[in-house]
């Protein structure tokens, strides 16, 4: 490997790169310079709190996109979207039976970029379903549940289910007729099961009836109970790929 | 990348010392070479995402209205499949159970196939894909077929070509009808509704029989309604656990299915094919008063 001279006086680039990525400030907030170097890029990632949910270093195969076609990560992407419009959406939204239909009229006509949020609130949710099965299919069938990664699996199919829960429980929020017969039929269901059945759906509805009682108990479920709920296993599930060891790779 | 000599000595001496040097340098730094696909990704499904909520607006109809009943009155589409599974059986079965059992057996599967074969590639046994294309085929083929024989569409197949032309008037004269005979294979419904029952099969005093109040429970006081138990639970069950078990047996006997996690994808692929076709059935095919018959969800989703 030829080795270059370094050159005596510094340039202006240099002085330039010291003066933002090594002064004090930045160094305060980063720890290490720039990503510019093997040591620094993977300091960068193993200093922030965010990124060093990634090991430093990788197998080359993971990084192939067929591999994991990025299902998982882009679920967790659409998670964190479906955070930041519902907070916006939340700002308009009432959770009552007299208003919630007229806040949902007045948000996509009153409401700046109301009707595009909830649009892509709407999408967001959809897409989620789906990539969430679809990153399933994808663990299946790569065979990454195996040893050592069995309960990580487990904890997916919670995921699964709190991400259809999630999803049932905006459907409600609403208050058109698509929402309260979705629920209604959705509620049925559930109160079909034998013995317990009925009472669980009269906690779940709140009555006998799709109302106001069933509108607070899944706008409470959908803001803040199970996003909560969905992020613990979420940080279980993050957490266990790591200490597995990793995506999974042939023996 | 463009390192330092320093940076490249210290990195190759790191390997050297740390793992065994070829398991290194198959290996990357997560920044750049992971951290910018998932950038990447972020933005491409940002711009998708935006672009769709532009174009396309979500849905909102009349305001909830407890005394009008749309029809037909649908769930919402990931749960179709379960209302698709609702009209063939008992609620209890469709709605709770099938979903539970559905979902513990998945949570399972690790625990089943706990080799360590085929671990981190795609489809990787020798056998994965035929598996995967015979799961597939026989679930939603399987489930068409079912669904088809729960709706009589084989009786409407019969007096179609007994009488050379579609939806023949079934009063006209000459007209050949399906035999009155074979009236309790018109459906499942069938087996219950065409059969004459003896009246006692349709009254059972379950606590006559159980005597659960010897051991001090309360005494049940169901009457049992057993051609209804036959058609609601006894055969959905034996359906939904036999058939892939046959399947499982045939493919092993024919010897494309040998290990474990051949079987496993065998019933894998099996279970997410009936999972779409009865989404799709549902979703599509599911119109006013939940008839089977082309129809679209659009007008309302």
């Amino acid at each position: 490997m030829a080795t270059s001279e370094r050159p005596q006086r510094r340039t202006m680039g240099d002085r330039l790169y010291d003066a933002i990525f090594s002064n004090r400030l930045w160094r305060s907030i980063f720890r290490s310079g720039y990503p510019n170097t093997p040591r620094n890029q993977m300091l960068a990632v193993a200093t922030n709190v965010f990124l060093h949910l990634h090991p430093t270093r990788i197998h080359r195969t993971h990084v192939k996109i067929t591999h994991t076609f990025c299902l998982g990560g882009l679920s967790f992407f659409l998670f964190l979207g479906l955070t930041i419009t519902g907070v916006l959406l939340m700002f308009y939204y009432v959770p009552s039976v007299d208003r919630a239909y007229e806040d949902i009229l007045a948000l996509e006509t009153d409401v700046r970029f109301g009707q595009l949020m909830r649009n892509m609130h709407r999408w967001m949710a959809h897409g989620m379903v789906l990539m969430v099965l679809m990153h399933m299919m994808r663990v299946f069938y790569t065979g990454a549940y195996k040893p050592p990664r069995e309960f990580n699996w487990v904890v997916g199919v919670v995921l699964l289910v709190l991400t259809l829960l999630l999803s049932f429980t905006g459907y409600l929020l609403p208050w058109d007729q698509l929402a309260l017969w979705a629920i209604t039929v959705g509620t049925n269901m559930v109160g079909s099961a034998p013995l317990l059945g009925e009472p669980n759906r009269f906690v779940l509805v709140g009555g006998y009836q799709v109302g106001q009682a069933a509108l607070t108990r899944f706008y409470t479920l959908h803001v803040i109970g199970l996003p909560l709920l969905a992020a613990v296993f979420m940080t279980v599930h993050f957490w266990r790929i790591r200490r597995d060891g990793g995506l999974s790779r042939p023996l | 990348m463009a390192a330092t000599p320093q940076a490249q000595a210290q990195a190759s001496s790191a390997a050297v010392r740390g793992r065994a040097r070829r398991a290194r340098e198959e290996e990357l730094l997560v920044w750049p070479d992971l951290v910018f696909i998932e950038f990447i990704a972020a933005v491409l499904f940002t711009i998708l995402i935006v672009v769709l909520a532009v174009m396309v607006d979500s849905v909102l109809l009349d305001r909830a209205n407890a005394a009008v009943t749309p029809n037909p009155s649908k769930a919402p589409w990931y749960f179709l499949n379960l209302q698709e599974l609702l009209l063939h059986m008992h609620p209890a079965l469709a709605g709770v159970v099938v979903p539970t059992v559905a979902l513990i057996a998945l949570g399972a599967i690790p625990y089943f196939d706990n080799s360590n074969e085929g671990q981190g590639e795609w489809l990787s046994t020798p056998m994965a894909w035929p598996l995967t294309w015979i799961g597939a085929a026989v679930g939603s083929i399987g489930t068409l077929l079912l669904i088809f024989y729960d709706e009589s569409k084989h009786v409407q197949i019969y007096e179609w070509i007994a009488n050379g032309k579609l939806n023949a008037d079934s009063q006209a004269e000459g007209f050949h009808a399906w035999p009155h005979q074979l009236d309790f294979m018109r459906g499942l419904r069938g087996i219950q509704n065409e059969i004459a029952w003896p009246d006692w099969t349709l009254h059972v005093p379950l606590g006559d029989v159980l005597r659960t109040d010897l051991l001090g429970f309360p005494r049940i006081e169901l009457d049992w309604n057993i051609p209804a138990f036959l058609v609601e639970q006894f055969i959905p069950v034996n359906t939904m656990i036999g058939l892939p078990l046959i399947l499982s047996f045939v493919v092993h006997k024919m010897g494309i299915a040998k290990t474990k996690r051949d079987h496993m994808i065998l019933q894998f692929s099996g279970f997410i094919a009936v999972y779409i076709t009865l989404t799709i059935v549902g979703t599509f095919f599911r119109g006013e008063g939940l008839v089977l018959g082309p129809y679209t969800i659009f007008a309302h989703e």
